[in-house]
C-alpha cells in the first residue's frame, strides 16, 4: 500500500532522468545486469540484522560491545548539531526502552525486508533515513568514519530507484509480483 | 513473457542508481583523499606506520587484521619501497577520485576502485575496523563498473558520444 507512491515517485524520477540523457551513441539504452544491486540489497539486509546482535532486548545490550544507551550518550557528549543532541539527552535516553525497541523493530524490519525482497522500496526509505540519523548524529564521535554512513545511505537510495527486487527476491518468485519500472523500458 | 522477465533483471547503462554510486564514491574517495595528504598520509615516512598499525593485536592498540599472507604481500612490496608506492597511492587514489565523480574514463577508474577497495578490505579483514564499509566500497565498484556508472551525467557520455565505444571497453 505504502509502496505505490513510492513506485510512482521513482517511475517519474527514472522518467526525468532519462529525459536528461544525452548519450546518443546507442550505447545508453543497452542493458547492464541487475544482480550487483541485487547482491547489494541482500548484502545490506544482512548488515542490519547482523547489527541487531548487541542491542536485542529486553535489556538492548551485549557484553563487551558498547551498548545502545552508550552509542546514545555519545551522540549527545560530541553532538555535531546541538539541537540533535537535545533530543537524544531529553526525549530519547528518558525514554530509552521506547525508542530502543522502536530501533530494534525498524532494522529487523528492513534488515527481513531487504534480505528477502519484499517491500523493497519501503525498506530502502526507512533504511535511508535511518543510515542519514546514524550520519547526523555520529558525526563527530571520536573513531567513527561518517563516510560510512554516506555509503550506506548511497546504497539505500541506489536501491530506491533500482530494480533491487528483479531478482532473488520473493517479489521475482510470486506470480505477478513484479512490477514494470519505467526505467526498465531500455527501448 | 522472457523480454518482461529480463528487462527486471536489468538496468540501462548509467542508471540513476549507478551515478548516485558513482558520484558518492568519488565524493568519498575525494574527501579521504584530501584529509589524507592534509595528514602527510603519504609520505614515505608516514606511510608504513598504518599498515604496522593494521596487523598490530587489538590489545596492543592496533586494528588486529589476521591475514597473514595480505601482511606479507605488504611486507615485500609497499613496505619495501615506502616513498615509491605512497606516491603511486597518491596519484591512484586521486585517479579514482576524479574519475567516479566527473564520469571520466569510469570503466578504468571504478576497475582501479574495485582493487583499491578490495586490497583494503583484506588489510582490515579480520581485526576490530567495521569490515562493512569496505564490503560497501567494494560492491559499489563493482556496480559502477558493471553498469557503466559514467554514461549519465557523466563525462564518459560525451566521450562515447563522439568516439564509440573505448579499446576493450575498459576506459569509458
Amino acid at each position: 500500500m505504502i509502496g505505490r507512491p513510492i513506485d510512482r515517485f521513482v517511475d517519474w524520477l527514472n522518467d526525468r532522468a532519462a529525459g536528461l540523457s544525452r548519450d546518443t551513441s546507442g550505447t545508453a539504452s543497452a542493458a547492464s545486469p541487475t544482480w550487483p544491486i541485487a547482491l547489494a540489497r541482500i548484502l545490506l539486509g544482512v548488515l542490519w540484522l547482523g547489527s541487531l546482535r548487541w542491542k536485542l532486548p529486553p535489556d538492548f545490550e551485549s557484553d563487551g560491545e558498547t551498548s545502545l544507551r552508550q552509542w546514545l550518550e555519545l551522540e549527545v557528549e560530541h553532538a555535531a548539531f546541538g539541537v540533535y543532541g537535545d533530543i537524544i539527552d531529553s526525549v530519547v535516553l528518558p525514554n530509552f526502552t521506547l525508542f530502543a525497541w522502536l530501533v530494534f523493530l525498524a532494522e529487523l524490519v528492513v534488515g527481513l525486508a531487504l534480505l528477502l525482497g519484499i517491500a523493497t522500496r519501503p525498506a530502502a526509505l526507512l533504511g535511508l533515513l535511518m543510515s542519514l540519523n546514524l550520519l547526523v548524529g555520529l558525526l563527530d564521535v571520536p573513531g567513527e568514519w561518517p563516510w560510512a554512513y554516506v555509503l550506506m545511505a548511497m546504497w539505500h537510495g541506489t536501491i530506491l530507484v533500482s530494480n533491487a527486487d528483479g531478482l532473488w527476491s520473493a517479489r521475482a518468485l510470486l506470480p505477478g509480483g513484479n512490477r514494470p519500472l519505467a526505467q526498465s523500458s531500455t527501448s | 513473457m522472457t523480454n518482461a522477465i529480463s528487462a527486471l533483471q536489468t538496468e540501462p547503462r548509467g542508471s540513476l542508481g549507478t551515478t548516485i554510486l558513482r558520484i558518492a564514491l568519488g565524493l568519498t574517495t575525494l574527501f579521504t583523499w584530501f584529509d589524507n595528504v592534509g595528514k602527510d598520509f603519504y609520505d614515505g615516512d608516514n606511510f608504513p606506520g598504518f599498515f604496522n598499525w593494521a596487523f598490530t593485536p587489538a590489545e596492543e592498540g592496533g586494528n588486529g587484521s589476521s591475514l597473514g599472507f595480505v601482511e606479507s604481500i605488504i611486507d615485500n612490496t609497499l613496505l619495501a619501497a615506502p616513498e615509491f608506492f605512497g606516491w603511486l597511492l597518491t596519484l591512484f587514489e586521486l585517479f579514482i577520485a576524479v574519475g567516479l565523480l566527473l564520469g571520466l574514463f569510469t570503466r578504468a577508474a571504478s576497475l582501479a576502485a574495485i582493487g583499491f577497495f578490495a586490497s583494503l578490505f583484506l588489510v582490515y579483514a579480520g581485526g576490530e575496523e567495521w569490515i562493512w564499509t569496505y564490503v560497501l566500497l567494494t560492491a559499489a565498484a563493482v556496480t559502477v563498473f558493471l553498469n557503466w556508472g559514467g554514461r549519465f551525467l557523466g563525462v564518459d557520455q560525451v566521450i562515447a558520444e563522439n568516439q564509440g565505444e573505448s579499446p576493450a571497453t575498459l576506459i569509458w
